[in-house]
């Protein structure tokens, strides 16, 4: 096997034509991923207008804004507040231009510990949402559901400090509690900023679920106002809109003290983990690598004429008659062409995942930071990625044995999939084209995460593919495994 | 001249499969335009701003990865076995050669991608009123454009394939350009966030000016007008000509 | 009528670095065979497709009939080309490939029939080219050279893969086009095959002439053969060379002698009173004198390599 491995290798580089194409796909990869196409609204508007996101805790960037009527507490306390209606205005639906009365599903109104009221500090919160019910939250990424409910039944919250442990209660009738969740906020100091929050995020919702042609999509901001009541602490309550002005007092921040310990608060924001997407801001380092599909052709074409090449001019009499064991010729193809395809790729993908993102950066795009393993998986993912699709493209270059309609096969199926799902299909038939196409595997692109508790379109146009990365390269595994299967199955079975 | 194309076509019949990659061509385009329409369906009484002509005709994106594969084997084929120098021996003009394969693969394209789109309207029709989509008369001029459109769409990509493949000279290699250059335009415009650079790509990329020839609703929102559209596509295809006439007459044989 | 039907002038082509023709000039008459011969990669098939309009050479003309080969209207008309019998799209039928053909030129389809009849193919006719054997594949190349009818004929390699009684077929096809008068042009790398076919020989070699003359003169110039002479003798080689001889020692007491008679050697080994076992006479061949002649570019070749 390793002579013929060697043989196949010495066969690729001696083709210049090969060689010189492999090169070309490196580059146009670097090439869509370093030429500045982009340009962003951050930076473009003074030195202030940076688009600089506030970083939480645990290192995500995250969206910190919201109405929050506080007061600092030191050392334990517990703190009970019924929430009996929270009312709010949505976006203009599509081809109306007044905003709709209605609460957006991840509308918090609740109790909230916060380290300080600078963004991105460490929080836990118990509160009431839109439409999922009660949950505990903390440092923006995690997320406890509680019991199901409505903005229209009222119900009972409590938040209890014990040093670093926070406990969030509920309870229907403000006697019966139960326990959401305890979490622990390491380091939290002893003063901490506790009191009511409101927040009601940006809200997007594809324009119609069978929209045809580009998809569109249509959202904006919310407001939404809660009313408190039986608020345990009657005294000392001041306003802030975190991340706003000071004492700003508007429709989008707001309390009001109604007395007998019932207070209204409106707010707008959110208190989540920043999202890409149309509800979100800014692009990831998926976008940098947009030059793959351009290089994947490159790289499918060559591995194709390296198999059907033989056949044009019978030079696969020769090569059989060198190792008759004919698997394993196939075998040693896919192997040369995967190898060759992952190093171009894995370099391409490097330079550009840290190189590209400085470029959208310097034009004014927010590119949403990854976890170094997320670049890693990004980096040897497209390597990846591209391998399996040169193996698959030997494989059906085996099958089919012409130049021609092997590279338009290849193309077809890992392609085309990819643009009917992101330009061409509903949303939800491309979803469903995305989990079963060769093209499943662009998921070890993404660079984004989805995150339950952030309403936001997690479809492939943004960024954000239907599944998991690994489960993506099974998916275009599987494909190039039938097919080269079958290819070698065939490649026995007839004459050469 | 008329000899050349007398040849072109005896050769063009007698090359096997090529009846079968037409009628290749013409099922893709069907089936693909009716498994599109039965996926969407529309909840609401508007129709979802579905345009019916432009769903009907969806195959039309598979069908022309067919029909440039029949244009690339006209002159490709040729190439691979150096069978263009027989070719070439027996009409030494060589543009009369590439005129000749232009006006074989046009003569076989357009009835195909006739069958095709006519197959895919007849196909999508029954499906469009249960699914709550917009029905589609074919009376209707923006309709009759939209389909007589992808007709000479589909003819045109064959011929920017025949310039491809005559300026490569290379099977497989032309076959990766061309659908290279269909497909990327969309998918680089896609993931362009600018609008304005997204807009300017559509415009110029053969295939998604070419197939804006098949709206026939919220004209005024497209990147470009649908035969305009269809006339940048046809630049594209000249151009192609003209680049693989000109290396054929360049080059040695 | 013009006597000339193909005439080569001046031809000079390069690829890269290697020159392939260097001055190409020669031409192809009516009624006679031409064979066209040199080693491998002397520029045979380069000159033929110059002439076929494939190739466009740097400097020089080639014509057919007077006329640039790109400005005939039915070239097949005029010469009639084989150079590569593979050149042929596997899955098209011979009759079909031969049609096609036809048509390009304008002629029916009753013309294949017959040109498919000459070359004894009508039993195949209806099968794939592709499964065609090398000779087969040379027989359809001929007929579809013969479609037109043409006044020229113009062969590249015709003997190759051809078995003894392709050859024999073959050798006797070529004499009876000469014998109707047409002008026949036959490149091979090997001079023993067109030994009793070819009428005049171009022999060249590194892109250029190098003779240009009917067999019967080719043969009268080459030295007048050699003898082979088996002695033991050490001073045999020096009488011999004194007596105007070129001696070599072509093995162990073997002395092969040029530009003496073997009754001259005879003479002068038994006036010397040398002792010798074997004396043989060698009449020059054809191929002899067409190795004699391209020595030095083969020799050039060896030592460029």
């Amino acid at each position: 096997m390793r002579a013929l491995i060697h043989s196949e290798w010495t066969k690729f580089r001696t083709v210049r034509g090969w060689v010189i194409g492999m090169a070309v796909a490196g580059f146009v990869i670097l090439g869509f991923g370093l030429l500045p196409s982009f340009q962003g609204s951050c930076g473009g508007r003074g030195p202030q207008s940076d688009c600089v996101l506030p970083v939480g805790p645990e290192g995500q960037a995250v969206t910190d804004g919201f109405m929050f009527v506080h007061q600092p507490l030191t050392g334990d306390f517990s703190l009970t507040v019924r929430v009996a209606s929270i009312t709010g205005v949505l976006p203009p639906g599509p081809g109306q231009d007044e905003m709709r009365e209605g609460v957006a599903p991840w509308t918090k109104a609740g109790l909230l510990i916060k380290d300080g009221t600078t963004q991105g500090s460490a929080y836990a919160a118990v509160m009431l949402t839109g439409g999922h019910g009660v949950r505990m939250q903390h440092n923006f990424v995690h997320d406890t559901a509680g019991m199901a409910g409505s903005v229209n039944s009222p119900r009972w919250l409590r938040l209890t400090r014990t040093q670093q442990k926070i406990t969030g209660e509920e309870s229907a009738d403000g006697t019966a509690w139960t326990t959401v969740g305890t979490v622990t906020l390491a380091g939290l100091p002893s003063t901490a900023q506790v009191g009511l929050f409101v927040a009601s995020p940006q809200y997007a919702e594809v324009d119609d679920e069978s929209s045809f042609g580009s998809f569109s999509s249509y959202g904006g901001f919310t407001i939404a106002t809660a009313l408190f009541d039986n608020l345990s602490r009657a005294e000392g309550w001041q306003g802030k809109r975190i991340g706003g002005p000071d004492n700003m007092d508007d429709e989008l921040g707001s309390f009001e003290e109604t007395g007998d310990g019932s207070v209204r608060v409106t707010g707008s924001g959110d208190i989540a983990p920043a999202v890409g997407g149309p509800a979100g801001i800014g692009t990831g380092l998926t976008d940098t690598l947009v030059g793959t599909f351009a290089g994947l052709i490159f790289i499918v074409v060559i591995a194709a004429m390296f198999v059907t090449a033989e056949y044009r001019r019978g030079l696969i009499r020769t090569t059989l008659a060198a190792s008759p064991g004919r698997g394993k010729v196939l075998a040693a193809k896919a192997t040369v062409m995967a190898a060759v395809s992952f190093v171009v790729g894995t370099v391409a993908a490097a330079i550009v995942v840290t190189l590209g993102q400085e470029v959208l950066r310097g034009n004014g795009v927010y590119v949403h930071p990854a976890s170094f393993a997320t670049e890693l998986r990004i980096i040897a993912g497209t390597g990846l990625l591209l391998a399996v699709a040169a193996a698959l493209s030997v494989g059906l270059g085996a099958l089919l044995r012409r130049g021609t309609t092997a590279v338009a096969a290849v193309i077809v199926t890992v392609v085309l999939p990819y643009l009917l799902a992101i330009a061409v299909l509903p949303p939800a038939a491309g979803d469903w084209l995305l989990r079963v196409a060769p093209a499943a595997a662009f998921a070890l692109q993404q660079s984004l995460i989805e995150y339950p508790q952030v309403l936001n379109l997690y479809i492939p146009q943004a960024g954000y593919f239907p599944l998991p990365p690994w489960a993506g390269l099974a998916v275009l595994a599987g494909w190039a495994a039938a097919v080269l299967g079958l290819a070698a199955h065939l490649l026995r079975r007839r004459d050469a | 001249m008329i000899a050349a194309v007398h040849a072109e076509w005896t050769k063009l019949r007698t090359s096997p499969g090529m009846a079968w990659l037409l009628l290749a061509a013409v099922a893709a385009t069907v089936a693909v335009s009716w498994a599109a329409v039965a996926a969407t369906t529309c909840r609401n009484a508007g129709g979802c701003g579905v345009d019916p002509a432009k769903l009907s005709l969806t195959g039309v994106q598979l069908g022309q990865a067919v029909v440039a594969i029949v244009a690339v084997m006209v002159i490709g084929g040729e190439y691979g076995t150096g069978m263009h120098r027989i070719t070439l021996a027996a009409v030494p003009r060589r543009g009369f050669v590439l005129a000749a394969k232009a006006a074989v693969v046009t003569a076989v394209t357009a009835p195909a991608a006739a069958l095709g789109v006519a197959g895919s309207l007849l196909a999508a029709r029954p499906s469009l009123r249960p699914n709550g989509l917009p029905s589609l008369s074919i009376d209707d001029d923006q309709v009759m454009r939209a389909a007589a459109g992808s007709v000479l769409y589909l003819a045109l990509i064959a011929l920017l394939a025949l310039g491809i493949a005559t300026a490569v000279r290379n099977s497989a290699a032309a076959t990766g350009f061309v659908l290279g250059l269909l497909y990327l335009f969309p998918i680089l415009a896609q993931s362009v966030s600018d609008e304005k650079w997204q807009r300017n790509l559509l415009k110029i990329g053969p295939m998604t000016a070419g197939l804006a020839i098949q709206a026939t609703r919220d004209l005024a929102g497209l990147p470009i007008a649908p035969w305009k559209g269809l006339g940048v596509l046809a630049l594209w295809s000249l151009g192609a000509l003209l680049l693989g006439g000109a290396i054929l007459s360049r080059r040695d044989a | 009528m013009n006597d000339t039907i193909i005439s080569v002038d001046g031809l000079r082509k390069r690829f890269r670095r290697t020159v392939a023709l260097d001055g190409m000039t020669f031409t192809v008459r009516p009624g006679q065979v031409t064979g066209f011969v040199g080693p491998n990669g002397a520029g045979k098939t380069t000159t033929m497709r110059v002439i076929l309009g494939l190739d466009a050479p740097d400097a020089g003309t080639a014509l057919v009939g007077g006329r640039p080969y790109r400005s005939l209207h039915h070239p097949l008309c005029h010469v009639g080309s084989l150079l590569d019998a593979g050149a042929l799209q596997p899955g098209r039928t011979a009759r079909n490939h031969l049609l096609w053909l036809a048509h390009s030129q304008g002629l029916p389809a009753r013309r294949v029939d017959r040109v498919l009849e000459d070359a004894g193919l009508t039993s195949v006719a209806r099968r794939r080219a592709g499964g065609f054997s090398l000779g087969m594949r040379q027989r359809l190349g001929i007929a579809a050279a013969m479609l037109g009818d043409p006044p020229a004929i113009m062969l590249d390699e015709p003997f190759n893969g051809m078995d003894p009684e392709g050859i024999i077929w073959m050798r006797g096809f070529l004499k009876a086009l000469a014998s109707q008068g047409r002008a026949v042009l036959v490149s091979s790398h090997l001079m023993g095959e067109l030994q009793d076919t070819a009428d005049h020989v171009v022999v060249v070699g590194r892109g250029r002439v190098i003779a240009d003359a009917s067999v019967a003169r080719l043969l009268a110039a080459t030295a007048n053969g050699r003898v082979v002479l088996r002695t033991e003798s050490a001073a045999a080689a020096v009488v011999l060379t004194d007596a105007g001889g070129t001696v070599t020692a072509t093995g162990p007491g073997v002395l092969t002698v040029a530009g003496l008679t073997a009754e001259t050697v005879v003479a002068l080994m038994n006036s010397n009173a040398l002792p010798f076992s074997e004396i043989s006479a060698h009449r020059a061949t054809l191929e002899e004198a067409y190795l004699e002649l391209t020595r030095e570019a083969v020799e050039f070749k060896a030592v460029s390599q």
